[in-house]
């Protein structure tokens, strides 16, 4: 490797983490005002125009806070963890385009490398939960690797429901791949999984148990606070962005459905804003979906990954399989994933545990056995 | 041993509940109490009667109208005096709407429990909404002290009829929107059925009342069996579960909301001018006695035993307070649930804390 | 559902913005405010303690004195207030005194805020209560109940204004509290003599 290409290198890989960041910024905030949105009031309002340089303040607030320490936890691993969950989510960058040319390195096996970096953060989690000396970290700790560790096969397995598709692991190629209609239209049910899978993974509503907060509060990361908790919270935020970049890049498109006009430099940037414009809108129902609905229980979740998404992800597989081997057109392939998505759906909506009846409330009407009082002359009543 | 201590995120109050576990399964469950014990019988017996009033909007913090209507109907019962037709219906009126602000407190936060973050927010909206119509009438959102001993204290203003039927028509399309978000929702619903049973004849041993008595399929309110007040005049459903679960307990209260919407409606129409305090003097002598009243708050049946020695101020009073008998059940409902289930479990009984302790 | 919520206006507010501010109710129960008769230039209270004693808090203290107007005859008031202290962060907002009072002299005012800048600044003593007073009767145009009970100016010595009733006459049944008949023992001589002898 050459002096230039180290130079290129470490600035990119600088340029890269100042964006990260940046993202990460705007993404707090985006999400505080979605939700409020969603509650009919404001969200933040006060520092900064709308409450633009909130997570400004929020940042300096965990960088100033107090680090507290229990006395009997293992130092080593509990500095480690936070480093070791960002680490990955940071390392992931380095082969994601956000245009054609906008990628640090473009590896031939850049989904592989995705999927196997990804899974690293599943250690920090379990170093967070030991490393505090505290049972319910411990927990949830272990709750949490449970539920990462068990949807990693359904996020792997649609990954390469569209990698079949497209014979190729590069990323760039993927998109290219997408220039007159994005694979959400060829493999609506993988879509779906990868979401579904998505979510798990990043930990959110609706599989936030091992940090919610009305139950083991905190989960593994209860005994974290200011700095430390500031880089987990990082790690979470940049992962968010990482599912709904590959989402846009795998199945809606990436920069291009349309392609866009102009050529040059006005064509990587329209490319890029139009990427970007993408991902803000999943995003934005990745938010939409945390306000609506209510959490999972651990074991229905886990039920939920091994008895539903696994299964369904093999046959997304195998469909896919069927009908590139047969040389079908691609529309059956929708058809197809058309179907088992419906019957998803209505399995999900008859699962037996959920509801034997809807509605096992009846009312009784009771008759009024009374009549009120037939009002005397005006001059009685006014007493 | 796990201890969901008094400063939890989720336990409606401050309330300590020790859980002992074998992996994720509760083995025994014991709560502890008193956390917001302010010794209001005691200061009850130094205090006059229009003072107790004041203490009695503090008890169930929630549902205040209902309290101070108990103990206004035990001082009249004492010394025989008979509340005038109009403040009958405008106590019924107030009664149900604070049925309804109650109820909605309760699914905000038990929504809040399963882990949704909106109904929170869409329950407190109706609430408002019912707060400011007290504010016009009574003068204060929540603390009202608006009953007095034989009647109620201020005429309504004259704007009231037309602020009601606007309020109820937003909190019929309201309750239909919260029902919407939650009550199907697939994830609510395995979240909560299932969970908690206790059976009719189980409920009735432990001395439960209210909605999670009905919810177990047992039809008994105090409004039907010792009706007070005008409860009689008036057509309305009364809901009850079959399964006695956590989602039996939820859905029979979303239905008694609309059951007092109901009420209100016929209330109003029935309502004629008149007086709306009897002839009492302002500081009330009961003769000596001791009486007992039943009425039915949101929470179950509230019960008020007074005895008077003839002065002004009582000789003593005792609370039967439905949170705290609503309680003692709560160990049979957790005996075979998981750890997340068990503030499922609480949050459905709906306690108070304000009630459980005085 | 809820992207039709997502886009119906806020419900909330910013706290101090003026705009946006929520009226209160006219019949709002704030702190306990003391009126200012303009007639006679006096306040209203005479100081005569029946809300202090009904208080459920005990939150109030007074004390009274002989009105010198009176002396004067420019006014009816015999006796005034002289010192009138309210702690604010005791009071519970019930209205009680409200009903009490005689003399329409004390109202609950629309203050809220409970926020000071000294440690002691929610004891308010009798100026502050009658610049609350009158905030509060510039705000809703406050007239008293019963104007002319309770107006301060002197009335000539031949008509006497006859008491308004506020309620219906009582009903003609023996109150709780009439006294029973008790048979007293009255000592005689005998008991006495025979204490002595016990001794």
């Amino acid at each position: 490797m050459t002096v230039e290409q180290g130079v290129y290198y470490a600035l990119g890989g600088l340029g890269l983490f100042v964006f990260l960041s940046v993202i990460v910024l705007i993404l707090t905030w985006g999400e505080r005002k979605v939700l409020a949105r969603i509650h009919m009031r404001m969200g933040p309002m006060r520092v900064g125009f709308q409450g633009t340089l909130q997570p400004l303040a929020d940042t300096i607030k965990l960088v100033t806070k107090e680090d507290i320490l229990p006395s009997w936890a293992d130092r080593r691993v509990y500095w480690i963890a936070p480093v070791a969950v960002f680490l990955p989510a940071l390392l992931l960058w380095v082969t994601i385009p956000l245009g054609r040319d906008l990628v640090l390195r473009n590896l031939e096996l850049g989904l592989f490398y995705i999927t196997a970096i990804s899974v690293l953060s599943v250690m920090g989690l379990l170093m967070a939960g030991w490393g505090s000396a505290n049972k319910y970290a411990m927990l949830g700790g272990l709750r949490a690797a449970g539920q990462l560790i068990s949807y990693e096969i359904p996020f792997i397995m649609s990954i390469l429901g569209v990698a079949m598709l497209v014979q190729s692991l590069n990323l760039i190629t993927i998109v290219d791949g997408q220039a007159n209609y994005g694979y959400a239209l060829v493999q609506p049910l993988g879509l779906f999984i990868f979401l579904m899978a998505g979510l798990a993974e990043l930990g959110r509503t609706p599989f936030d148990i091992h940090h919610a907060e009305s139950e083991l509060v905190g989960g593994p990361f209860i005994e974290y606070s200011g700095a430390h908790w500031a880089v987990f919270f990082l790690a979470e935020y940049i992962n968010t962005f990482t599912v709904a970049v590959l989402i846009v890049l795998l199945f809606l498109g990436g920069w291009r459905w349309p392609e866009m006009p102009f050529s040059g430099a006005a064509l990587s940037a329209l490319s890029a804003l139009w990427f970007l414009f993408k991902t803000a809108l999943v995003i934005c129902v990745i938010f939409w979906i945390r306000g609506t609905y209510p959490r999972l229980r651990i074991d229905q979740l886990m039920s939920f990954g091994w008895k539903m998404l696994v299964p369904l992800s093999f046959i997304n597989i195998v469909i896919t399989g069927i009908v590139l081997f047969y040389g079908w057109p691609l529309w059956t392939l929708t058809v197809l994933s058309l179907v088992l998505l419906g019957g998803t759906f209505y399995l999900i909506v008859k699962n037996p545990g959920t509801s034997i009846e809807r509605n096992t409330v009846t009312v009784h009407a009771i008759r009024a056995t009374a009549q009120p009082p037939v009002p005397e002359t005006a001059s009685e009543t006014e007493n | 041993m796990i201890n969901m201590g008094p400063q939890h995120p989720s336990t409606h109050g401050v309330f300590r509940l020790v859980i002992w576990v074998d992996g994720e399964r509760i083995v025994k469950a014991e709560p502890h109490i008193g956390y917001l014990h302010r010794g209001s019988e005691k200061l009850c017996e130094d205090e006059l009667y229009s003072q107790v009033i004041t203490l009695f909007d503090r008890l169930d913090y929630v549902a205040n109208l209902n309290c101070e209507l108990a103990f206004c109907m035990a001082v009249e019962k004492l010394m025989e005096i008979e509340v005038p037709e109009r403040a009958q219906y405008i106590r019924t009126i107030f009664c149900e709407l604070n049925r309804i602000a109650s109820h909605m407190l309760f699914y905000g936060v038990y929504g809040m429990d399963a882990g949704a973050v909106t109904p929170i927010l869409y329950g407190f909206r109706e609430r408002e909404r019912i707060q400011s119509l007290f504010e016009s009438v009574t003068g204060a959102r929540m603390m009202h002290n608006y009953f007095r001993v034989g009647g109620v204290n201020e005429e309504l203003p004259d704007d009231f009829e037309q602020r009601l039927s606007k309020l109820t028509d937003g909190l019929k399309q309201g309750i239909d929107e919260c029902d919407g978000l939650l009550s199907q929702n697939e994830m609510f619903l395995a979240r909560t059925k299932g969970i908690g049973t206790i059976s009719g004849p189980d409920a009735i041993a432990f001395g439960v009342t209210g909605p999670a008595l009905r919810a177990s399929g047992v039809l008994e309110d105090v409004r039907i069996s010792e009706p007070y007040g005008i409860y009689d005049r008036f057509d309305y459903g009364i809901p009850t579960g079959s399964q006695g679960d956590c989602w039996d307990r939820y859905y029979v209260r979303v239905e008694e909301m609309r059951q007092s919407l109901s009420i209100i409606d016929q209330a109003v129409n029935q309502m004629e001018a008149g007086e709306i305090l009897a002839n009492v003097r302002r500081i009330a002598r009961p003769p000596k006695g001791e009486v007992y009243i039943r009425t039915e708050s949101p929470r179950g049946d509230f019960g008020v035993f007074l005895v008077s020695d003839g002065t002004d101020k009582p000789y003593r009073v005792k609370v039967r307070a439905p949170s705290f008998c609503n309680l003692q059940a709560l160990q049979h409902m957790l005996r075979e649930a998981y750890i997340a289930d068990a503030v499922i479990i609480l949050g459905s009984i709906d306690i108070v804390l304000g009630e459980v302790d005085r | 559902m809820t992207l039709k919520t997502a886009f119906r206006k806020p419900v909330t507010a910013q706290y101090p913005d003026p705009k946006k501010r929520l009226a209160v109710a006219k019949r709002y129960m704030g702190f306990p405010a003391l009126l200012w008769d303009e007639d006679v230039d006096e306040p209203y209270c005479t100081g005569c303690m029946v809300c202090i004693r009904d208080c459920p808090t005990q939150c109030m203290t007074a004390e009274m004195k002989d009105n010198p107007k009176f002396a004067d005859d420019t006014s009816r008031r015999r006796k005034i207030v002289d010192y009138f202290e309210i702690n604010l962060g005791r009071c519970i907002l019930c209205q009680i005194c409200v009903d009490v009072c005689n003399f329409d002299a004390i109202e609950m005012s629309h203050e809220h805020e409970l926020s000071k800048f000294q440690r002691n600044d929610n004891r308010v003593d009798l100026a502050q209560l009658l610049k609350m007073g009158n905030e509060y009767r510039e705000k809703t145009g406050w007239t008293p109940k019963q104007p002319e009970k309770n107006s301060g100016i002197p009335i000539k010595k031949d008509d006497k204004p006859k008491p308004v009733r506020k309620r219906a006459p009582k009903k003609t049944t023996t109150p709780a509290n009439t006294p029973v008949a008790v048979e007293v023992e009255i000592p005689t001589e005998d008991a006495g003599e025979k204490a002595k002898t016990s001794s």
